[in-house]
């Protein structure tokens, strides 16, 4: 059991996908604007990660190896456009909120990186997990970003403004004392910025985690 | 030993069997559930359209539609007339609705007629002009329906994306930024076309100047509110001789 | 004109890695040595130059909504567009093996250097994301589709060749211990980033908009000779 325990805790910290293994980036970079769309593609992510980890690992001993990447590329974006196609005709709201998901789901490389890695030389079971500890992992990076840039750069957290008031006029909060909103970390720039400092920080706890 | 998975007979069987499974898979569960999400996509059009004259359940700061069951219904209810503007010809279509814009859009590259869709609904007394519009964003297509009065002032707006970022151009769907488009005027003084431009440090942030043709932009999101600027221009643009005639009727 | 204008539109403003943040991760850690980021952005722009003009024929011929009406009337109906995402993937991934096989053969430095790293050309999103900002931006003619590639994957050599310069130099710097290696590449992107957003302002030049001004008075010339019909019609209205 200690075994499979570490295939979930390993990567939220030592083997982190996002700040270790330098999977996933693109996605975390582009919707971390706001926690929700954080929290909503971690979602999206488990799911698709868990199950096609599960689904490549039952294929791992009939894949050729010579195409494999397209099997998995293949594998990956049917789940994905099933999935779409059945939100699309049962959940239509859910789906028109999940639809900007679905192009990064496809190309987000941690989904790749760990077929490749993992679930083409695992049992099922051990496969499952390891795609819930990754994608838990991302999950944590995912929404520490999500939560700074959306506190400094709109003073919300989940759209319910937490820092007062800043509408003219009507000031309160911290706004009151000439607090403002730092529009910039809404850009996607300050997102890579972030991450640099995350890594920053669980390196300097970490000392083994230094590169050269 | 080579193993049997790396034989080139093997290698091809199973990308044509693949390709049959995932390619039979996709295609049956596609048109399966093409029914339904026609259907979907047909509530959300007059959802839409009811959402840009007013006919909502916007709670506080959020902008709800009204429910898919009531759509079809409160739909006949307020929409008088459903018009198709043909080559400058007015005439009643009941499936106006259905026009596919974006196909629109192509046969008018192509040099093709390009039917222009208008709505004409009435809301305790007031009548709205409702027009599509479409264009892109950053990432992809973005879409909307603006209704105006007959001097092209706009009563609403409702805009809708497919893929912008999260946080930043998905906005243009809040209420915050569509709010903003209400009792803007499309012409400027002396009657001509001008459009409404989302400008980036509008001297006017709380928009209560109404015949600046401006509304604030979307801070991060500068090219989907350029997106948005230029389906205003290039597609509400085509409506004008139409709302020229009906002033010239009055 | 409008090649030029695309060309460098797809180099600099919409630039995959600075821009769109598209293809980080090979970005990311393929850039510690300049040698292996040229041959690695060679072949992206490879790659892109030949999948984008690929996925546009695909794009046009078979899966847009009546793209299939070339092979008769009866198959205009047809729309196969739900199938875009994996025909895609599935060109480029042929693509990507082909590359694969030719370096190897002409180049067996290069084909070491690459190592792992060219199956991973196929997951590089920017590959995916070329052909889909394609199809989203309805670029209209083959030899756009091409320009675009190319300049796109101009565009992805010059970030990694940039930062895989700095990277070197960056070595003989005293970054503070926990910050090396990932992390200061992170921040010094984010920096470069900031600075390719100053190309955005080129974005409104006013080419675009003198086009669309005339197509629109062509439009309402159309229209207003019409006028009388309208008048007649709008009757039904009042």
């Amino acid at each position: 059991m200690g075994k499979d325990s570490k295939l979930i805790l390993d990567p939220l910290a030592d083997n982190n996908p996002i700040t270790i293994q330098v999977l996933g980036i693109c996605s975390a970079l582009a919707i971390t604007a706001e926690l929700e769309a954080s929290i909503v593609m971690s979602i999206s992510v488990l799911f698709v990660l868990a199950v096609g980890n599960v689904v490549i690992s039952l294929m791992r001993n009939i894949i050729p190896s010579k195409i494999r990447i397209i099997v998995q590329l293949i594998v990956v974006a049917t789940l994905v456009i099933i999935v779409d196609l059945v939100l699309k005709a049962f959940a239509y709201e859910l789906s028109k909120t999940l639809s900007v998901f679905v192009g990064l789901i496809i190309t987000n490389c941690i989904i790749m990186g760990r077929f490749e890695a993992f679930a083409l030389g695992n049992s099922p079971w051990r496969s499952f997990l390891d795609g819930i500890g990754n994608s838990l992992g991302y999950a944590v990076i995912l929404i520490i970003v999500g939560f700074f840039r959306e506190l400094l750069g709109s003073g919300t957290l989940l759209g319910i403004p937490v820092l007062g008031n800043p509408i003219p006029g009507e000031l309160s909060g911290l706004y009151a004392y000439g607090y403002e909103n730092n529009g910039f970390m809404l850009l996607s720039p300050m997102a890579l910025i972030v991450v640099g400092i995350i890594i920053w920080v669980q390196r300097t706890k970490n000392k083994a985690l230094i590169e050269d | 030993m080579e193993k049997r998975t790396d034989k080139n007979s093997y290698t091809i069987l199973f990308a044509i069997g693949m390709v049959f499974v995932v390619g039979a898979l996709l295609a049956y569960l596609a048109s399966a559930l093409k029914p339904r999400i026609t259907e979907n996509q047909r509530l959300e059009k007059q959802q839409n359209i009811l959402y840009a004259m007013g006919v909502n359940n916007n709670e506080g700061t959020s902008a709800v539609f009204v429910s898919t069951e009531e759509a079809p219904e409160l739909f006949d209810q307020y929409i008088k007339q459903q018009l198709v503007i043909e080559n400058g010809e007015v005439k009643q279509d009941t499936t106006a609705y259905l026009i596919d814009v974006k196909k629109q859009q192509a046969n008018a590259k192509a040099g093709k007629v390009r039917r222009l869709p208008l709505f004409v609904g009435e809301k305790d007394g007031k009548t709205f002009y409702i027009a599509p519009i479409r264009g892109k964003g950053l990432w992809d297509a973005i879409w909307g329906y603006v209704a105006l009065d007959e001097n092209m002032i706009v009563q609403g707006a409702y805009f809708d994306h497919k893929g912008e970022t999260p946080g930043l151009g998905a906005n243009i769907k809040q209420r915050f930024f569509m709010d903003d488009f209400i009792g803007e005027h499309l012409l400027n003084d002396k009657g001509a076309f001008k459009g409404i431009v989302v400008a980036k440090g509008n001297a006017d942030p709380k928009n209560v100047n109404k015949t600046d043709n401006e509304v604030d932009a979307i801070a991060g999101a500068t090219i989907t509110g350029d997106g948005v600027t230029a389906m205003i221009r290039k597609d509400l643009k085509l409506y004008l001789p139409y709302f020229q005639n009906l002033k010239n009727k009055q | 004109m409008e090649h030029i204008e695309l060309f460098f539109k797809s180099i600099f403003i919409d630039n995959m890695v600075f821009a769109t943040f598209l293809g980080m991760c090979s970005y990311l850690a393929v850039s510690k040595k300049v040698t292996t980021a040229v041959g690695l952005g060679a072949a992206v722009i490879f790659v892109l130059a030949i999948t984008v003009p690929l996925n546009w024929l695909l794009d046009q011929y078979i899966l847009q909504p009546g793209a299939l009406s070339w092979l008769g009337e009866e198959y205009a109906s047809y729309d196969l567009s739900f199938l875009s995402f994996i025909m895609f993937i599935a060109t480029i991934a042929t693509m990507v093996q082909l590359v694969e096989i030719i370096v190897e053969k002409f180049s067996p430095s290069l084909y070491n250097s690459l190592g792992i790293f060219l199956p991973l050309i196929a997951v590089n999103c920017a590959i995916l994301g070329g052909s889909l900002f394609m199809q989203s931006r309805e670029i209209a003619t083959l030899g756009l589709a091409t320009t675009y590639g190319v300049g796109s994957g101009i565009g992805w050599f010059l970030a990694i060749l940039a930062i895989a310069a700095i990277r070197e130099k960056i070595r003989y710097s005293n970054v503070p211990p926990a910050l090396r290696g990932l992390g200061i590449t992170f921040i010094i992107t984010g920096l470069m980033a900031i600075g390719f957003m100053s190309f955005g302002g080129m974005l409104t030049g006013g080419d675009e908009e003198e086009k669309t001004e005339k197509t629109a008075q062509i439009e309402t010339v159309k229209d207003n000779s019409t006028t009388k019909e309208i008048a007649n019609n709008t009757k039904v209205i009042d």
